[in-house]
């Protein structure tokens, strides 16, 4: 089993698709640091993915600063430095795109599209609150 | 791990491969993808050294295909839809006569193959159901943790679950350094989450051979929403594949796409005043599809 929830879809590269899990797993407390992160061999299988391709996703998620190694251990989850604003918005940027298109083609004025984003029900709204704002 | 170089075979009249040139990089798995009657059989047949091919030649491990021997065979795992196994044997009888054949047969993984596949030991391969003898037949490939294993349609038959079993079975053995899986099937589905690099073999021919990283980010459905006085060009770009309009909409597959402002201009120069177009990822499915159209239109076009 693996300790971070993902349901493969079709179409997207698995690649992407693990990042943005353990990603999300970090940002709800599912994953924390100092966690063991499953080895390169338990991805692929429990995920039925070239090994290859897990490889490749352990080592973007080393460089992004999501794992890091520990002798005798492995794989530990680490909480990476805090990106940077500007990388942030950049990661935020795919779903703004899809939210704007989704919303002029619903004929939605740009003020009604905030307002519903403020109504929409969320636990999220608790973690936007307590964020801090960098600079 | 496997080089093929105008590899030709023919039986009485019919080309079955057709110079095919295909090289499988180690430490990946290639999965090789063809139509029923592509070639694939025989592709692999022939670099096994079960069939001598006509002209050109395999490399296997670094050993021509037409001279490999035990030194070879002893690292290699093959496992096919249609193979011949000795039915008459109980899986007991049947492991205990593989294992003295491999030097490093692996008992340790061997015993934890079969708690896993779930094998009932005395029971003759006769007996067992289709994917019970594909498990056996895996199993007794995989136990010497073969450097290159070969599958031919290892699948088809299986039910989800020992389709799901093999797959994880033989994930197991990539542990180990210098692994390398050659798999063909004519089902996309079955392989394409596992698959490094795809190549495609159509009417003996390579058709394709490229990573499925690369095909993904090359291959897009995109759908345009014309204007009402549009008209579908007679020519339309050359990487625009199956266009197809219905009423105000336009569908078709680019493959060439690279980022989304050139795909815009692309669009714009076909169509000046339109309003509208989404762009969507594919799977590698979908792609399998499109390509095996192309095919097959490319196909009739030729006498």
């Amino acid at each position: 089993m693996l300790p971070f929830t993902l349901q493969l879809q079709d179409g997207i590269p698995v690649s992407d698709q693990i990042l943005a899990a353990v990603r999300k797993a970090m940002l709800t407390g599912q994953l924390r640091a100092g966690d063991e992160f499953p080895s390169v061999r338990t991805l692929s299988q429990e995920l039925r993915i070239s090994p290859t391709t897990a490889h490749k996703v352990v080592l973007a998620l080393k460089d992004s600063g999501y794992l890091g190694s520990r002798p005798g251990i492995g794989m530990v989850v680490t909480a990476p430095a805090k990106a940077s604003l500007t990388e942030r918005l950049d990661q935020l940027a795919p779903t703004c795109r899809l939210l704007l298109a989704e919303a002029a083609e619903l004929n939605l004025t740009f003020d009604e599209v905030v307002k519903a984003l403020r109504r929409t029900e969320s636990p999220a709204h608790e973690l936007l609150k307590a964020a801090k704002p960098v600079r | 791990m496997i080089t093929l170089d105008n590899l030709c075979k023919k039986f009485r009249k019919t080309e079955a491969v057709n110079g095919l040139s295909l090289h499988v990089p180690a430490g990946q798995v290639t999965a090789f993808l063809g139509p029923n009657g592509a070639g694939k059989s025989t592709t692999i047949k022939c670099l096994l050294g079960l069939h001598r091919p006509d002209s050109g030649s395999a490399e296997v491990l670094g050993c021509n295909s037409r001279r490999l021997g035990p030194a070879q065979f002893q690292h290699i795992g093959y496992v096919s839809e249609n193979m011949e196994l000795p039915l008459w044997m109980s899986v007991q009888q049947f492991l205990d006569y593989c294992r003295p054949l491999y030097p490093q047969w692996d008992a340790t993984f061997e015993r934890q193959m079969l708690q896993q596949f779930d094998l009932p030991l005395q029971t003759k391969l006769k007996d067992l159901s289709r994917g019970m003898r594909m498990k056996a037949a895996l199993l007794s490939s995989l136990a010497y943790r073969p450097k290159l294993v070969v599958l031919d349609e290892p699948f088809s038959g299986l039910d989800p679950l020992v389709r799901d079993e093999f797959i994880r079975g033989l994930l197991e053995l990539t542990e180990q350094e210098g692994w390398t899986v050659f798999v063909s099937s004519h089902d996309i589905e079955e392989v394409q989450r596992l698959a490094d690099r795809i190549a495609i073999i159509n009417s003996g021919k390579l058709a394709l051979d490229e990573t499925s990283e690369s095909l993904q980010t090359r291959f897009r459905a995109i759908e345009v929403i014309l204007p009402d006085d549009a008209k579908l060009p007679t020519q339309l770009p050359a990487d625009w594949l199956h266009a197809e309009q219905a009423g105000r909409t336009l569908r078709f597959i680019s493959s060439r796409y690279a980022e989304p402002e050139s795909l815009a201009a692309a669009i714009r120069l076909v169509f000046p005043s339109t309003p509208h177009h989404e762009v969507r990822p594919m799977s590698l499915r979908e792609i399998f599809i499109a390509l095996a159209r192309t095919y097959r239109l490319e196909g009739k076009a030729q006498p």
